[in-house]
């Protein structure tokens, strides 16, 4: 049943289709591998803010696969917000090698194809990312989607029944043992996120 | 964590530092990272190696023959060999969940490609233990350990022919500015010091027309233009000389000057010898105390070598001694007993002052109770000089160490059969037995006494070498060291390792009969003799050079002796931690080694 709505709506998604050369995003992957994300914004409302930049590293087994990560600056219409300036650190400085939102897109949707996408919070970010996908190729992301926080929640509350599960970023790097490595940017996170997710799958 | 700490990390990590900019960029392309939940077995005999591992977090231990050899920690990385080789010693398993880097096979092998790393994957234990005492010595200034007789000034020799006239010989001299003259026998040489021609010429009544070897002393002490300077500092601390001759290939090429190599370290320890020489009574003495402990720490900090710090040391101690026994005994006792030192004063290997560990042999016939009251007395003075009590009364102060020689050797016969702990112990202490003042041969006679009784007693032996398994080496758990909660989570560098080594190299030297008592010398010997292999051989020299090392940190910084052989493998400097697991290592192939020497396992 629930097999059936999901790819009812993605049958719908697939007809709004504007442009045939992304039907790869909608064939089935085979490559094995996932696709962890995460994105610097001007601020936490999809609606009015914009993507600063994208960052993704591909998971292949028990392997993050560095060697290819993938990170781009988007051009934005607006002035970056000073106070968002303080947590991400992208300064307007920053984006004067950036490329065009249409630009950096396209290159992240031929990274990612149709692997599963792994991510803390995941949603936002995609609901960022659809924002731009809806406009320039009439689709959200088609892609099968892990929520990190959800495994953590679901492993932890195993252990304590009926307490209050800290979800912050921070706490669950910290309870999962994995280093903090230092600066905040999109492929730092990525690949953090991507130690969580090894830690908590994998771990016997 | 973007490419750039990355970079960092990587860079960070010896011998990568070493790769250029280029090399490392592309390097950084094909770095993955991994993640292996505990147990995972990452490579053994049968599972070839398929990449190089750098830890970010965890730990893997690699176990040989069921034993944990050694453990990987964050920083650290494996195993160069398993994949240049194509072999594995031993397993490797995950100790805790491990994230680590990933360098591929290929990628690795394409490194190896640069000059540098190549040449430090693929040196063994040794050359690698150089290399990286080489490269933590770079960070510190060095130029003590560097430098050789040749790089300091030389003043020109005046060498005469002995039979020459004193007149023409001393003309020669101050046409040359020289300060003393060298006479040329036939095969061999000879000195002439301005104290020789001011009692023998002046006072002594020989003529200034007599040929030159009449006021001659023999014996010329040289040193080898290339040898270490500190050597012949060395060599004149104690020898008491002001001027070694300097010679190339068996030529004299100059005359070193103590003046000269002094302002060339600017250090007191010649000083300090000169006034234990000049000292008139103990409170002379007592003032010097403090400017031991400055030289070591100056020494330390100039990168000697501990071996020669001690021995400059134990040599500066031994003058004490010999001072303390001139002003104690009675002239006319003097030649009728000897002052020993044993432990490891004995065998030049104490640095800071450690428990006095002393005892007098008194010729046969000679009545010991005259030595009484001097002995009481020379104990006294050295407390005074704050030389520690011994714990186990090894003094001279206490009638059991001050016998005659029969007395020993019935001592000696006792020890042999009656195999109790206390008789192993107060062996094991009379072996680096080492003679200081008085008559030599008492001791020597000893000496061969005890190697008579021990020759082929391999039983016996067995026995006394068995003592070094009594501790175990602390490598393994927790974080590659056996730490003691007890010890604020320190290791102990004595009982741990130092122990065993020494205590071993002694055994084996009384077995084969080898009268030297430092450590080292007899690790050489027994090489020289086919015991242990020239590998072998400088592996534990090595190793004991780290832990001494490391130890003379501990006691320069430790507030009282129980704390000083403790260390905190954490607050080492990486290359020091690889350095003293490396150590470790070599300590646990010496048990081995030992055990099946002396057959332990058979041993109750």
């Amino acid at each position: 049943m629930f097999d059936f709505i999901s790819k009812f709506k993605s049958d719908k998604n697939r007809k709004k289709l504007k442009d045939k050369n992304f039907e790869f995003l909608f064939q089935e992957d085979r490559s094995g591998e996932f696709v962890v994300i995460d994105t610097e914004t001007t601020g936490l409302n999809p609606k009015e803010d914009e993507i600063l930049s994208i960052g993704a590293v591909k998971i292949k087994d028990n392997k993050i696969l560095t060697s290819q990560t993938f990170e781009v600056f988007l051009k934005n219409s607006k002035e970056i917000n000073s106070n968002s300036i303080k947590i991400h650190r992208i300064r307007p400085f920053d984006l004067k090698d950036a490329k065009t939102t249409k630009e950096g897109i396209v290159e992240f949707l031929n990274f990612v194809g149709s692997r599963p996408l792994v991510g803390y919070y995941l949603e936002f970010d995609v609901s960022m990312i659809n924002k731009y996908t809806k406009e320039m190729l009439g689709i959200t992301l088609p892609n099968k989607m892990i929520e990190v926080s959800e495994i953590y929640f679901d492993k932890t509350i195993s252990l304590i029944p009926q307490g209050n599960i800290d979800l912050r970023f921070d706490t669950i790097l910290k309870k999962c043992g994995i280093p903090n490595m230092g600066a905040h940017n999109a492929v730092n996170d990525a690949i953090m996120t991507a130690m969580i997710y090894l830690k908590l799958t994998k771990e016997k | 964590m973007s490419i750039l700490d990355q970079r960092k990390l990587i860079e960070s990590i010896h011998p990568f530092e070493l790769l250029s900019p280029i090399t490392l960029d592309n390097l950084m392309k094909k770095i993955d990272i991994a993640y292996y939940p505990k147990e995972t077995l990452l490579v053994s005999k049968n599972l070839p190696s398929v990449a190089f591992y750098i830890i970010i977090k965890g730990s893997v231990k690699e176990i040989i023959d069921g034993e944990i050899y050694t453990l990987f920690n964050a920083g650290d990385s494996f195993d160069a060999d398993a994949l240049i080789y194509e072999r594995a010693n031993g397993d490797f398993i995950v100790e805790e969940d491990l994230i680590c880097y990933e360098i591929k096979k290929e990628d690795f092998i394409d490194l190896m490609q640069d000059k540098n790393v190549k040449g430090f994957f693929l040196k063994d234990f040794v050359e690698r233990h150089q290399h990286l005492k080489n490269y933590s010595s770079q960070s510190e200034l060095t130029p003590f350990l560097i430098s050789r007789v040749c790089d300091i000034f030389l003043h020109n020799a005046c060498i005469v022919d002995e039979k020459e006239s004193i007149k023409s010989a001393l003309k020669k001299q101050k046409k040359l500015k020289t300060n003393v003259i060298i006479v040329k026998y036939r095969d061999d040489f000879g000195i002439v010091t301005d104290t020789d021609l001011r009692e023998r010429v002046l006072l002594g009544g020989i003529d200034i027309e007599d040929e030159i070897h009449k006021i001659a002393t023999h014996n010329l002490i040289t040193i080898d233009k290339n040898d270490f300077l500190f050597n012949a500092l060395l060599l004149m601390t104690q020898k008491g000389i002001k001027r070694v001759v300097v010679k190339e290939d068996e030529k004299i090429v100059g005359v070193l000057e103590q003046l000269d190599l002094l302002s060339y370290f600017a250090n007191h320890s010649h000083l300090i010898a000169v006034q234990i020489d000049k000292a008139q009574k103990l409170d002379d003495l007592k003032a010097l105390g403090g400017d031991f402990k400055n030289l070591i720490v100056s020494l330390r900090t100039k990168g000697v070598k501990v071996r020669y710090i001690t021995k400059l040391l134990s040599s500066l101690n031994e003058k004490i001694y010999k001072k303390l026994f001139d002003m104690c005994v009675d002239e006319s006792l003097q030649k009728d007993c000897a002052l020993i030192l044993m432990g490891s004063e004995g065998r030049e290997e104490q640095t800071i002052k450690s428990d006095q560990d002393n005892a007098l042999i008194i010729r046969d016939g000679v009545d010991e109770e005259l030595f009484r009251e001097p002995m009481m007395e020379l104990n006294r003075q050295l407390l005074e000089l704050g030389f520690p009590k011994c714990g186990g009364d090894v003094m001279v102060s206490n009638e059991f160490w001050r016998r005659s020689v029969a007395s020993y050797k019935l001592l000696i016969d006792k020890w042999t059969y009656d195999m109790s702990d206390e008789s192993v112990q107060n062996l094991s202490i009379f072996l680096d037995s080492k003679c200081v003042a008085g008559d030599d041969s008492l001791l020597k006679e000893l000496r061969a006494h005890l190697h008579n009784n021990f020759y082929a007693r391999d039983d016996v032996l067995a026995h006394i070498a068995k003592a070094i398994l009594n501790f175990d080496t602390p490598l393994s758990i927790f974080s590659g060291f056996v730490i003691e909660k007890e010890h604020n989570n320190r290791l102990d560098l004595k009982k741990g390792g130092i122990f065993a080594l020494v205590h071993g190299v002694r055994t084996l030297s009384l077995k084969h009969a080898i009268d030297a008592t430092n450590t080292i010398e007899r690790i050489k010997e027994l090489n020289n003799m086919g015991v242990i292999d020239k590998t072998f051989a400088t592996e534990l020299i090595e190793s004991f050079d780290t832990l001494s090392s490391i130890r003379l940190k501990a006691m320069l910084e430790a507030k009282n002796i129980e704390e000083s052989n403790y260390i905190n493998p954490k607050n080492l400097e990486k290359i020091d931690r690889d350095l003293l697991k490396d150590s470790f290592k070599i300590i646990n192939k010496f048990k081995k080694f030992m055990s099946f020497h002396f057959h332990l396992n058979m041993v109750v």
